[in-house]
């Protein structure tokens, strides 16, 4: 027998022993086809946005195709100043002040739900079901719901009503399947033992569950925030008189073929980076204070 | 104590019941009693009962037509999204060896998911169309002496544009139930003479089934409710049930749009249901 | 008697969880103030279930608790003045050492400046001072187990209950953990009871050992007692050190009698006190492991006072101070004799070899039978 059919002979052998092995020899040829795989999803994932940040950067010849026109900061002024923009400030200043009540809201209360549900109590399959309906339901279909729901009741929509509830009602099934996976972690022998030192309820929920379970409420928050900050579905028939951002943004798709509608894109992405860059920052501090693995052993 | 424990559970649960029941139990009772009524021609309901609305919506073949369209893309994007959730998935838990990078990896697949969907949407016209990016690039290289105009505003965009906005919600779950395989399973597998292709139709896929169940779920319902990404990235070449609905919301046909909105909802329900009969998704998240 | 503090008395206590199996059967048992005592017995057999109960974690079904002259089914854990050291420590991830110990003083409201006068004088007690600013993820096993330690002794109970603190601990640690819960607990001068599954840790540290089954006590009494005169197979059989013979009785005189297994010699073994096996009886002989002297098969001894019985050699283990030898074919179970490791190499034995296994037919006891 050749080297080389010998070579031949062992190859496959060699192959299978390093099949996922994750700590041994040469990578497997599985390795480079996933991570081209995973390079190009990549590059999908981000390329086309990172057009659009780019080419709202174009003086006032811009268009909305490459090749880039100019370099300048026109389309953000036109963004905030023209009228046929609609009214672009206003709209970011109710949607960031409605996140922030959906956030407050679904931390709160994702948090209590996932509290109820660490026992069995009766109807805990129905309120699951409930949920996981909300989560499923079509948002327009839940939108107008509310609509004709409030209508019928003679209460006018607006963002800080109808809107505020119906987009709780998506952010709030999701909240609560994260804080599932949070309380997953969470050992009950630390309520126990809080207990067994004398604790009152109260006590064990402010000074042991809540801190151990501080870095998944701060997920839990980002969700909230930034499911509510792009919501539109549910949105669109329950905002009443005053738009929303993502309506804002829905409305210029329609109308506005300049790169003004790039600049809002820029503006609300470095607003979800800002939001997400303060929620991970604030986990990792937390994680960090708690100094996993520090002193070795 | 004992006796006490369903009243605590009902205390924590009632703020989600406070939500859950005005905005999500109610609207849809509405929206079912609207399904029966007549309209007025104005806007206003009359109060009968009538199942002309679902004979309407259940015979008409624009019906059939639209339910085809969605129930096409919801496939395609279902079937791409899987794949690519699934494979990504597979290779920052088995093919990266340092768990820091796979996390950091991780996230900057997430990254995007906070951010606005309708912007990300949008930033595929300047690639995708007739004097974009890629007709371009293959116009220089030669390759095409016409733009191609398949790329924006068609089916293919609206794929793309749900490929694009989906594939986190299969990642992330499947990542999650992948994560949570011991290795050592792997390397008994692999003791026992699997090859990799073995280890993955036997042990791999099984045991992600649970993620594989949720991200289905997320996806399939995301698709079958939207109607935004159909209507622009298709340039209204292509309908949705949702979209249809919106048409007759804005020309006040109440009446017909609810009948359409609860056939689509209990499909979408049956469909979750049935998914869920398979997994235990509860239990697989809080264990 | 008049009552102590640290009293404890279980009386008729009762578990179900379903209402239709029951965890634990109506137990009776009395600890005494300062007692150091382990519940031994294997995983579900009930003695954690004991343990919560006294603490306060899990209601009764039926029967009492009374510790120091006091009912205390109903009461909360801290109005119980016991404490409790959690299986794997459940210490406070988000806490620092200090801040672990002197958690039940803040949920007391005590001030931050007198809780850690208290806190630091028991970190001393536990020589934790230099690792006091630390994280639980931060320590060494051993360290969490003296933080666990102090955390439940701050309280000043006047019961600590221990739920298997000497599992998540590896060999060499687990030796020395015991001393120092023994130190512990003559420091603190409060009843100790503790729950394991070993019964090497439970002879090393306790008073009063009470060995259960399937949520019943089978023997409650002191560790040489409870070793060295299990009261039933199961007992002798879990504590180890024993070698199980059963048979029928064939005759009664003088203070013995005869038994034989199927297919085997007749023995003989003394009566003591059990007067009412009689003729044909069904019963159980426990020969102490290293009450065996294994002899060639050539020996003489005296048939009056010593039994013997021929047997091979199966397997030979070295135990370091003894020699353990595995026998083959005297009893339905293994049959095992401890050798002293000077007294083998005298004349060492290897696999195979046929040996007459011998000892006093007065170190033979007979067991109950349940």
């Amino acid at each position: 027998m050749s080297a080389a059919q010998q070579a031949a002979a062992l190859a496959p052998a060699r192959a299978k022993q390093r099949a996922i092995s994750p700590s041994r020899g040469g990578r497997p040829w599985t390795f480079y086809l996933l991570a081209t795989l995973f390079t190009f999803y990549v590059v999908a994932l981000y390329g086309p946005m990172i057009c659009i940040y780019i080419l709202s950067f174009q003086d006032v010849r811009g268009g909305l195709v490459f090749p880039m026109k100019g370099l300048s900061l026109h389309w953000f002024v036109d963004l905030f100043t023209q009228v046929r923009t609609g009214d672009v400030k206003g709209a970011f200043d109710r949607s960031i002040k409605l996140a922030i009540l959906v956030t407050i809201i679904t931390v709160v209360v994702s948090f209590m739900a996932a509290m109820a549900f660490r026992r069995r109590f009766p109807g805990d399959n129905v309120v699951f079901s409930l949920m996981i309906g909300s989560l499923v339901a079509p948002g327009l279909v839940l939108g107008i719901g509310v609509g004709l729901l409030f209508n019928a009741l003679g209460i006018d929509t607006s963002w800080y009503g109808s809107a505020l509830g119906a987009q709780l009602s998506w952010t709030l099934p999701f909240g609560v399947l994260v804080m599932f996976a949070v309380m997953s972690r969470f050992n009950p022998a630390w309520e126990e033992a809080a207990r067994d030192l004398g604790a009152t309820p109260w006590q064990i929920i402010r000074l042991v569950i809540i801190p151990v379970l501080a870095p998944g409420l701060v997920a839990v928050a980002l969700f909230g925030f930034t499911l509510s900050y792009d919501e539109f579905a549910r949105t669109l028939q329950t905002a009443g008189p005053q738009n929303t951002l993502p309506l804002e943004i829905w409305s210029m798709t329609l109308n506005v073929t300049s790169p003004s509608l790039y600049a809002l894109g820029t503006v609300t992405t470095i607003i979800s980076f800002i939001i997400i860059g303060t929620a991970l920052g604030a986990i990792v501090l937390m994680q960090k204070r708690r100094g996993a693995r520090v002193g070795g052993h | 104590m004992t006796v006490s424990r369903p009243l605590v559970g009902w205390l924590y649960i009632s703020p989600l019941m406070l939500v859950l029941i005005p905005f999500f139990v109610l609207p849809i009772l509405v929206v079912l009693v609207a399904s029966v009524f007549e309209t007025d021609g104005f806007g206003g309901l009359i109060p009968t009962f009538t199942l002309a609305n679902y004979r309407n919506v259940l015979t008409s073949a624009l019906t059939f037509n639209l339910y085809y369209e969605t129930v096409k893309f919801t496939v395609l994007t279902w079937f791409f999204t899987l794949i690519l959730g699934f494979f990504i998935a597979y290779f920052l838990v088995f093919h990266v060896r340092n768990p820091l990078l796979a996390i950091g990896l991780f996230l900057i697949c997430t990254v995007p998911f906070w951010t606005s969907n309708i912007i990300r949407m949008i930033s595929w016209i300047p690639l995708l169309g007739k004097e974009g990016l890629i007709n371009s690039a293959l116009l220089r290289i030669g390759l095409i002496h016409e733009p191609l105009t398949f790329l924006l505003y068609s089916s293919f965009a609206v794929v793309v544009a749900y490929v694009h906005q989906l594939t986190i919600f299969m990642i992330v779950p499947i990542f999650n139930s992948m994560a949570r395989i011991d290795k050592r399973v792997v390397e008994a597998a692999v003791d026992a003479g699997a090859s990799r292709f073995d280890i993955m139709r036997l042990i791999v896929v099984p045991l992600s089934k649970s993620g594989i169940a949720l991200g289905s779920i997320f996806v399939a319902s995301i698709v079958m409710g939207d109607f935004f990404v159909t209507k622009v990235m298709s340039g209204g070449s292509s309908a949705s049930v949702v979209g249809a609905f919106y048409e007759d919301i804005s020309v006040l046909q109440y009446p017909s749009a609810a009948a359409s909105a609860v056939v689509l909802t209990v499909i979408l329900l049956a469909m979750v249901s049935l998914i869920l009969r398979t997994v235990d998704i509860r239990k697989e998240i809080t264990q | 008697m008049a009552v102590s503090r640290g009293d404890i008395e279980l009386a008729g206590l009762s578990k179900s969880y379903d209402g239709v199996h029951s965890v634990v059967h109506g137990i009776n048992l009395k600890i005494p103030d300062g007692a150091y005592c382990c519940f031994l017995g294997p995983s579900g057999c009930g003695k954690t279930t004991i343990l919560r109960m006294i603490a306060g974690h899990e209601d009764p079904t039926d029967g009492e608790i009374v510790i120091g002259g006091e009912n205390v089914v109903g009461l909360a854990p801290v109005q119980r003045g016991t404490a409790m050291m959690f299986q794997s420590y459940a210490l406070f991830p988000h806490l620092s050492v200090r801040d672990n110990i002197a958690f039940a003083l803040r949920v007391r409201g005590l001030s931050k400046a007198d809780r850690y006068r208290q806190t630091d004088a028991m970190i001393e007690k536990v020589r934790l001072t230099e690792l006091a600013d630390r994280l639980p993820a931060q320590l060494s096993g051993g360290q969490q187990q003296r933080v666990a330690l102090a955390r439940a002794a701050i309280t000043e109970p006047r019961v600590l209950l221990l739920d298997e603190p000497l599992s998540a601990l590896d060999e060499q640690l687990r030796v020395q953990m015991r001393l120092e819960l023994q130190r512990m607990q003559r420091e603190l001068g409060i009843t100790f009871v503790h729950v394991t599954h070993s019964q090497l840790e439970a002879i090393a540290l306790a008073d009063m050992v009470v060995v259960m089954e399937a949520g019943q006590i089978k023997q409650a009494g002191p560790a040489r007692e409870v070793y060295a005169s299990p009261r039933d197979r199961y007992v002798a059989e879990f504590l180890g050190g024993q070698n199980v013979l059963s048979g029928k009785v064939e005759t009664i005189e003088g203070g013995r009698l005869m038994f034989a297994q199927p297919d085997r010699k007749t023995l003989a073994a003394p009566l003591r006190g059990n007067a009412r096996i009689g003729v044909g009886d069904r019963i159980d002989v426990a020969v102490r492991r290293d009450d065996i002297e294994l002899l060639r098969p050539d020996a003489e001894i005296s048939p009056q006072d010593r039994s013997a019985l021929s047997s091979r050699v199966l397997a030979i283990e070295y135990q370091g101070s003894f020699v353990k030898v595995m026998l083959d074919a005297i009893a339905d179970e293994e049959f095992v004799a401890y050798v002293p490791e000077r007294v083998f190499f005298r004349d060492p034995l290897v696999i195979g070899d046929v040996v007459l296994a011998t000892w006093a037919i007065d170190h033979a006891r007979l067991l109950e039978r349940t």
